[in-house]
């Protein structure tokens, strides 16, 4: 717990940067693309690691130790990254992610992610994912890579999307993550946009669907979207590690999140090992909307109910869990 | 455009784009990225402003800007640096970009919530919904 805040971080990937592990140039280029990020973003009153620190195979037992161990963090979600066209492994893949989860399954809840685009075998290692491994959610990747160039995929077709959420659904699944926004790697921008997500909502309207990274920096079209569709949530994943090196940045972001969408539609993911959690779950309990954006745009205030609903609350509903129950039976005193 | 970025770098700068602008046909100059431009003994030097400061694409941006400034008369050499303590608004984009990019007005400007959204919701996006 963060003084009373429950905090459920959203996301963790448990990196596999070994050299051997990128495939030539594009995938070296993408590991110091995040170191970059790393060091960039890393505020001064937290470490920052050298590039050898970063750059290598993050265990399961790593990613468990900067999170709970060094975290004020109650619960994490284990977060698969199939970046197959530029890692070996795809860079976090859902196996590692199912151990982190199995270690301590209390507090680790595994989602599960498959590649539409394979049809049957998609189908078969969703029911996999959730039936052997105890996945509580998936997550999607709208371009696949695959002999060197993109497969994209849209939220909304009928015939590759639709039959993945539908066996979600049939296996009692009714979460659902995806990527939007900021590329990885060269896609084409169209499908890193998030206007699938509308077919998406409106034919699942019993699925609740996780737009990570609030769609940056499509904001206008992520929040038009959540507007309209109460299944639809944003994720302030990666984006809310701008809190302290840009934070009127952070705060246009969230202010405008917080007037469209309301502050039960945000939720908090860490992003670690990518940035350490406790630096930015800190910075953003002590956060507030400078006074001259609230007055000059009309931003309402981040409150501590809002901070609280961020850190934690909503995730925990969007698991079909009790807050209240929870957090005393999970919650842990600060300690940080 | 602030008047920190001369005549001439508007011009050269107005045919780069940023990747998920160009379909759009906006380039930096509209999106207002470029904060100033200063030249002293050939040397150019270009602050930009990043919308979100973490798509991969960015170095592609510093490139194409840095390639276009130094094609410049009485330029010979070029540097771009990326402002982080200062926030990209959209209030920086030419009235033409936000014409293309805006959807949402500012929250001040929009005196009841509820009906704004009533309002815009087109008949199409209603049917989708109940669907």
């Amino acid at each position: 717990m963060l003084g009373d805040a429950f905090v459920f971080d959203g996301v963790a990937h448990p990196f596999n940067f070994t050299p051997k592990n990128a495939f030539g140039k594009p995938g070296e280029m993408f590991s110091n693309h995040l170191y970059a990020f790393h060091s960039a973003l890393t505020p001064d009153s937290a470490t920052t690691l050298s590039a050898e620190e970063f750059l290598k195979d993050w265990t399961p037992a790593d990613i468990h130790q900067m999170v709970f161990d060094e975290s004020d963090v109650d619960m994490l979600v284990a977060m698969p990254l199939p970046l197959t066209d530029l890692y070996r492994d795809g860079l976090s893949p859902w196996e590692e992610c199912a151990e982190l989860a199995s270690r301590d399954p209390d507090r680790t809840v595994f989602w599960g992610s498959v590649n539409p685009l394979e049809g049957r075998r998609a189908l078969d290692l969703v029911e996999r994912q959730v039936k052997e491994f105890g996945a509580k959610a998936l997550k999607f990747y709208n371009v696949r890579y695959d002999y060197g160039q993109p497969f994209p995929w849209r939220m909304d077709d009928p015939r590759i999307a639709f039959p993945v959420f539908e066996k979600a659904q049939e296996l009692g699944i009714n979460l659902v993550g995806v990527h939007k926004g900021v590329p990885l790697g060269p896609q084409p921008i169209e499908h890193t946009q998030t206007w699938d997500m509308d077919g998406a909502a409106a034919n699942f309207p019993d699925i609740n669907f996780v737009i990570f990274h609030v769609g940056l920096p499509f904001l206008d079209e992520t929040c038009w979207q959540l507007i309209r569709y109460p299944n639809l949530y944003a994720s302030l994943a990666a984006t809310v590690n701008f809190i302290v090196r840009a934070p009127r940045m952070f705060a246009e972001i969230l202010g405008k999140l917080l007037f469209w969408c309301g502050e039960d539609k945000i939720i908090f993911g860490s992003e670690a090992p990518l940035f350490h959690p406790q630096w930015a779950i800190k910075a953003f309990m002590d956060f507030e909307i400078p006074q001259d954006l609230c007055d000059g745009y009309g931003y309402p205030q981040l409150t501590d109910q809002a901070k609280r609903k961020i850190l934690g609350e909503n995730l925990l509903r969007l698991h079909s869990m009790d807050v209240e129950q929870t957090k005393t039976r999970l919650g842990r005193p600060q300690s940080h | 455009m602030a008047a920190s970025v001369p005549e001439w770098a508007l011009d050269a700068l107005s045919d780069v784009y940023d990747p998920c602008c160009r379909e759009k046909g906006i380039s930096v100059v509209e999106m207002g990225l470029v904060k100033s431009v200063a030249v002293v003994d050939g040397h150019a030097r270009v602050e930009l402003l990043l919308t979100t400061g973490w798509c991969p694409f960015a170095s592609r941006v510093l490139d194409e800007v840095e390639r276009a400034v130094v094609d410049a008369p009485g330029v010979t050499t070029a540097e771009v640096a990326v402002v982080w303590d200062e926030a990209w608004t959209t209030d920086r984009l030419s009235p033409s970009a936000a014409r293309k990019l805006r959807f949402l007005p500012d929250p001040i400007s929009v005196p009841d919530r509820e009906s704004y959204i009533a309002a815009h919701r087109t008949p199409s996006q209603s049917v989708e919904e109940a669907s």
